[in-house]
């Protein structure tokens, strides 16, 4: 999308730069400080909101405001006691965790490679499609025991993991070749994805007895094993998820290949200066992280909705969120993983019985992505207060 | 920047899209039919209906122009858009339960003030905090995305509105009653503001000393700062017009409508993304963002068409996502739109 592709570069070399001379505390402390202010806010957006909403009783009465009716502090502790209180919700939490996981790594992967990928829910969407159809299919010719079982996940996460793969391997193939912007195209890929999804099972390949655009379900033969009663939850899921967590790490940390697909992205020519293959690495980069996102399409059919099914949750904007909360770091994955994972739990419980909108945590998803966007606001607020000189600097991603 | 050939390439890029729908058309079954209901329904109503249809896009469209040549990229424009809906209905709900009444004006009023509120809080984020532009932009469509059914639940107990009231028809004196045209001289109110907007935008940015300097702030701040204007003042000028201008096509579109829906996209559904596809196409001309928009909201029109009067079960979804796969196409082959060459860089004076 750009000409001056020479100064991005070099932007984004200065982004890596100012990368690795931040360190580790301090990419962590910009973290928990966005996530702290993001909870403040949603905290004042929750306190406002109980003037406007109705309830039976109020927690508190201000003089010319009216009735309040929501205590932002129950509601975060209702957030905590939803997500964490009994085997079953823990069981909810690990389970959107998992999910979690692999759209954050999916992000991070991009992200490492100074790629922003905004296409993993496309990805993960037609991943989950092609998952559920060929789940469906291929169930009638296995056994129907732990043989089967096996077979038949394991088909399940390769399928989805190709078709995510091949579509995020479209805009990589554009930022490589074309150099048509990732952000752009991945955005727009969202939108044909879903769209080509929805209208393949609404039209063809659907359960088209009933009205909903859905699949017909998978037996029980291509569902992951549930650990937690009360939850589809399974162990067996978020295990591969930390393993895929920690090969990308040793991936990134410890390969040759790790190291060229990162300066590809990052800096091209230095790249190409090198032998490396720079535009190759872009579309690999683009792809793993397509494989990822597809991946978490697999899951979410075969250990959560058992089929495929129009409005698929937004997980890979999520991820978005997972992954620059984390710093892009794949371990660092893990516990940004698990808080936004609480987080989606715990809003049902504070939806259901304090009757604030479980769309808050759309909201905070946003604001932690905001904070962490600036990092230039704590350094001031960190300069304020006499703290430091001030090149923190983390800009969410390690290049433009 | 090469005038002519940006030109032939809007021309090729058009082309395209009607060479593509025209095959479309003779592939399918009965595609010679099809595309005599095409023309039959290509009428005044159709247009009238595709003119509507266009204005969110167009005015999100010709908001990020403005933000994007002065060197700040603004993704965010589909958050500002939700903004500027909700922003109406709210405002004319709460609005009919006070004294002054469901005033529809002043509804669409403070529609445009929140959704110019919120850009300017990302201009501050962006221009202040020095935030990277794309993130911080994705971050208002997100927030966005879940404030406006978090806030209708609140206030409706549901993710959309009740009724609350539409703009009524203007008719513009002898003009509309002409035969055969007449009907597109009938419309509401945010239709002629997209009539005047465009031909004002162009002028803004090709003829007024504000436009040299937006278009300096994008490609070359430094000269611009020597010269002595400020560039951040020039940026948030940028920015805040992308807020009205959004906020006049989400009020546009919710008012037109008389409801907000809040529920999957919104009602907002993808409009502005093409909004920014559509002055990618256009390459930052405020008339070809305009032509672009149109040319996607006529697609829309012309499914909604078909459905109704030939009964043809045209997959909308399909035809949803032809603006999105054209920008594809535009993007990878037919080549490259420019951007203006500081767009997305933190500008810092040397004062």
């Amino acid at each position: 999308m750009t000409d001056d592709s020479g100064s991005i570069r070099e932007r984004g070399s200065a982004a890596l730069d100012r990368l690795v001379d931040a360190t580790a505390a301090e990419r962590i402390t910009i973290s928990l400080a966005s996530l702290v202010f993001a909870i403040i806010v949603g905290a004042v957006l929750v306190f406002v909101s109980g003037f406007v909403a109705d309830c039976a009783d109020p927690f508190i009465y201000l003089p010319g405001l009216g009735y309040g009716c929501y205590n932002p502090l129950e509601v975060y502790w209702t957030m905590l006691t939803g997500s964490f209180g009994s085997m079953t919700v823990i069981g909810q939490t690990l389970l959107q965790t998992t999910l979690l996981l692999f759209t954050g790594l999916s992000v991070a992967v991009a992200f490492r490679a100074g790629l922003f990928n905004i296409g993993t829910q496309g990805q993960m969407v037609l991943g989950a499609l092609a998952t559920a159809l060929v789940v469906l299919e291929l169930a009638a010719y296995v056994p129907d025991n732990a043989i089967g079982m096996v077979i038949v996940l394991s088909t399940g996460v390769i399928v989805g993991a190709i078709v995510g793969g091949f579509w995020g391997m479209i805009p990589g193939l554009m930022k490589a070749y074309a150099n048509a912007h990732e952000v752009i195209t991945t955005i727009m890929l969202n939108f044909v994805a879903i769209g080509i999804a929805f209208w393949l099972v609404q039209v063809h390949v659907g359960d088209l007895t009933t009205d909903s655009v859905q699949t017909e379900t998978v037996p029980a033969v291509a569902r992951f094993p549930a650990t937690i009663s009360g939850s589809r939850f399974s162990v067996i899921a978020l295990i591969g998820a930390l393993l895929v967590a920690a090969g990308i790490y040793l991936l990134y940390t410890r390969t040759v290949i790790g190291y060229d697909l990162r300066t590809s992205g990052i800096q091209e020519t230095a790249a190409e200066y090198g032998g490396v293959n720079a535009k190759r690495n872009i579309v690999t980069s683009m792809t793993l992280s397509g494989v990822l996102g597809g991946i978490a399409g697999a899951i979410y059919v075969m250990m959560v909705q058992y089929r495929w099914q129009a409005g698929i949750p937004p997980l890979g904007f999520d991820g978005i969120a997972v992954s620059i909360l984390a710093g892009n770091n794949p371990v660092g994955v893990i516990p940004a993983a698990l808080l936004f994972g609480s987080l989606k739990t715990g809003s049902v419980a504070v939806d259901l019985s304090l009757g604030v909108p479980g769309e808050l945590v759309e909201v905070l998803r946003g604001l932690i992505i905001l904070f962490i966007a600036m990092p230039e606001f704590f350094r001031m607020i960190g300069k304020r207060f006499g703290y430091g000189n001030g090149s923190v600097a983390t800009d969410g991603g390690e290049a433009q | 920047m090469n005038a002519p050939s940006l030109t032939r390439r809007q021309g090729l890029v058009i082309g395209v899209i009607l060479f593509g729908l025209l095959t479309l058309g003779l592939i399918i079954d009965g595609g010679r039919q099809l595309i005599s209901d095409v023309t039959g329904v290509l009428s005044v109503s159709y247009l009238t209906s595709a003119i509507r249809l266009t204005v969110p896009i167009a005015f999100a469209a010709m908001g990020g122009i403005f933000a994007e040549k002065t060197g700040v990229i603004n993704i965010g424009l589909e958050g500002l858009l939700i903004i500027g809906a909700f922003g109406a209905v709210a405002s004319l709900y709460a609005l009919s339960a006070t004294p002054i009444g469901a005033n529809i004006w002043l509804a669409f009023v403070l529609a445009i003030l929140a959704s110019t509120f919120v850009a300017l809080l990302f201009a501050i984020v962006c221009i202040e905090f020095k935030a990277d532009q794309i993130i911080a932009g994705l971050a208002v469509w997100l927030i966005a995305l879940g404030f406006a059914p978090f806030a209708s639940i609140i206030i409706w107990s549901r993710t959309s509105s009740p009724s609350v009231g539409t703009f009524s028809t203007v008719s513009i004196p002898g003009l509309a009653a002409l035969p055969s045209i007449g009907p597109l001289f009938e419309a509401t109110p945010p239709v002629f503001l997209l009539a005047l907007a465009v031909p004002f935008s162009w002028y803004l940015l090709n003829r007024t000393t504000f436009g040299m300097w937006i278009e300096a702030s994008g490609e070359d701040p430094k000269s611009l700062d020597t010269a002595g204007v400020d560039v951040r003042k020039v940026r948030y000028a940028g920015v805040l017009l992308s807020g009205v201008y959004c906020g006049i096509g989400g009020a546009g579109l919710a008012l037109n409508t008389g409801q907000f829906v809040g529920s999957g996209d919104t009602m907002i559904d993808g409009r502005g993304w093409i909004g920014l596809t559509a002055y990618l196409i256009g390459n930052y001309n405020p008339v070809g963002a305009f032509l672009a928009s149109f040319l996607f909201a006529g697609l829309d029109a012309l499914q909604l068409q078909l459905q109704q009067i030939a009964g043809y079960d045209v997959s909308s979804t399909l035809v949803e996502i032809i603006p999105y796969v054209a920008v594809l196409v535009v993007l990878t082959f037919v080549g490259r739109t420019r951007m203006p060459s500081a767009a997305g860089e933190h500008y810092e004076s040397d004062e």
